[in-house]
């Protein structure tokens, strides 16, 4: 299978969970379960948006691809450096990274100019997130666009 | 535009909240079914905006309150007494059923030295004792916008004088509708609520939430264009104004909806982004207010 096919399938897989999950959802009436179905179905709908991305040619899958910049940046992993490129500015995506995992947030609305109570795109947020969100769904809305690179490695 | 929801029955049902309420109270204290409340509204550290736009309330408005639904016992702006004579009328209120709305941050850095309110049988009253001997003894207290709610503008970086919200200085809970300044509806619909039935349902962050359950970004007339990806890129443009940092998808309160000014418009239906005055973190947190170079 070529990485067009193998992208496929997956996309056919997550629409089938995505349709047991409504299933479920329109059968369960506790709460609680409702509440973890729609977990479900946010990280499906989250794994549905990065495999779409695969398939979009230009600048972040480049970067996903790590064929932006082979030497320097294998496996598609950011340095902070790069990262910080990502700001949001003057037409740039905005980037955060957390749990070193790089995530899009340029057309998330609670990041209005790329800015969050205070927090600017381009950084390293791990911190901050664990202070604030910590146990919030909130990052399974996000599309993922790489990692960290682990720079210890790089000295 | 701004009339996109209008024929929704949910949000003009919404949008009536506070005057059913205010009326309602008023009918129970004409049956005497409930008695009038005494109110008590301290100006703390802050600009007295929350009074002013507390007096221009419309349907219910600042008569319907004054006349009809409490005594009002103490306002520094708008009572008749003055000097010894008002601070007698204000701490004479305490070991007597009252409520306590309070507007402004306190001011808590020199023993609360940074404000005083009055002097009362010769010594100077800060705010900070203000609210310690009232907050404790009243039944009900309200924080009447942003910087008494979560410390607001008087509180922003480098706050040299240690404001800090109400709440952190009073060992019970305290009610907050923040807002910069707190819309008259919010004010007027919690207090007639108090009255009728007690403490209205809270969020976790003590709102009530008829007024505050819902994000401006949810219920926002320029919600279609976000949707589309149509967005301003300066201001006067009447599409979205993600790009230019409109705090609107991390503010929780009715706006849209409600309206200010005699309901007539909002910032957002005036063309300016939201800057998230009703939101915990107002203003640091919400900066930039608006932004320039982040749209192509
Ligand atoms: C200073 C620390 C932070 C604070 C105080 C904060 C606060 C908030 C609040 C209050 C909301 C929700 C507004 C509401 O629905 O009522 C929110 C939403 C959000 N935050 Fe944060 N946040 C912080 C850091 C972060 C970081 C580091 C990220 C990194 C990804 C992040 C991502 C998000 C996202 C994606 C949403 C939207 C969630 C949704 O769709 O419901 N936040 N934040
Ligand atoms: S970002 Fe602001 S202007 Fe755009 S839809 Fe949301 S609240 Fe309205």
């Amino acid at each position: 299978m070529n990485e067009r096919e193998i992208i496929i399938n997956l996309i056919k897989n997550n629409i089938s969970e995505m349709q047991e999950t409504i299933d479920s959802l329109y059968i369960s009436c506790n709460s609680c379960t409702k509440n973890m179905l729609l977990n479900r179905l946010r990280r499906s709908v989250a794994n549905l948006s990065m495999l779409v991305q695969g398939f979009e040619s230009g600048q972040h899958s480049a970067a996903f691809n790590g064929t932006e910049n082979p030497q320097q940046n294998p496996a598609g992993a950011f340095t902070l450096a790069e990262l910080s490129k990502y700001n949001g500015r003057d037409g740039n995506p905005a980037y955060v990274a957390v749990n070193g995992t790089v995530y899009d947030v340029t057309d998330n609305a609670a990041w209005g100019a790329a800015t969050h109570f205070g927090l600017t795109a381009g950084r390293d947020l791990t911190g901050e997130f664990a202070s604030c969100h910590a146990g919030q769904p909130v990052l399974n809305r996000l599309k993922v666009v790489g990692k960290m690179a682990d720079e210890r490695l790089e000295l | 535009m701004s009339d996109l929801n209008y024929d929704c029955r949910n949000i003009k049902i919404k949008s009536e909240t506070a005057s059913v309420l205010v009326q309602k109270a008023i009918a129970a204290i004409g049956k005497n079914e409930i008695k009038k409340g005494n109110l008590i509204w301290l100006e703390l550290t802050g600009c007295s905006g929350n009074i002013i736009s507390l007096l221009n309330g419309a349907d219910p408005d600042f008569r319907n309150l004054a006349t009809q639904m409490v005594n009002f016992v103490y306002d520094n702006s708008l009572m008749a007494a003055e000097g010894e004579l008002a601070m007698d009328k204000l701490f004479g209120a305490i070991g007597s059923d009252f409520i306590l709305a309070a507007e402004g941050a306190v001011s808590t850095k020199s023993d609360g030295l940074f404000n005083i309110i009055g002097r009362w049988r010769g010594r100077p009253v800060t705010a900070l004792d203000a609210v310690k001997k009232l907050g404790e003894k009243a039944a009900h207290v309200i924080a009447v916008g942003t910087c008494a709610s979560s410390g607001g503008i008087s509180a922003a970086r480098p706050n040299p004088s240690g404001c800090a919200p109400v709440q952190s200085l009073l060992n019970r809970k305290v009610i907050k509708l923040p807002g910069c300044p707190c819309h008259p509806d919010w004010f007027l619909g919690t207090l007639a609520y108090t009255l009728l039935f007690g403490e209205p349902a809270l969020d976790g962050a003590g709102r009530p939430l008829m007024f505050y359950s819902t994000l401006i970004h949810d219920i926002c007339p320029r919600r279609p264009f976000f949707n589309q990806g149509v967005f301003a890129s300066q201001l006067g443009e009447e599409t979205c104004m993600f790009k230019l940092g409109c705090r609107g998808p991390v503010t929780r309160v009715d706006c849209p909806i409600r309206k200010w000014n005699n309901h007539v418009n909002w910032p957002i239906g005036a063309n300016t982004p939201c800057i998230g005055c009703a939101m915990f973190g107002f203003p640091d947190k919400m900066e930039p207010f608006i932004s320039y170079d982040i749209a192509r």
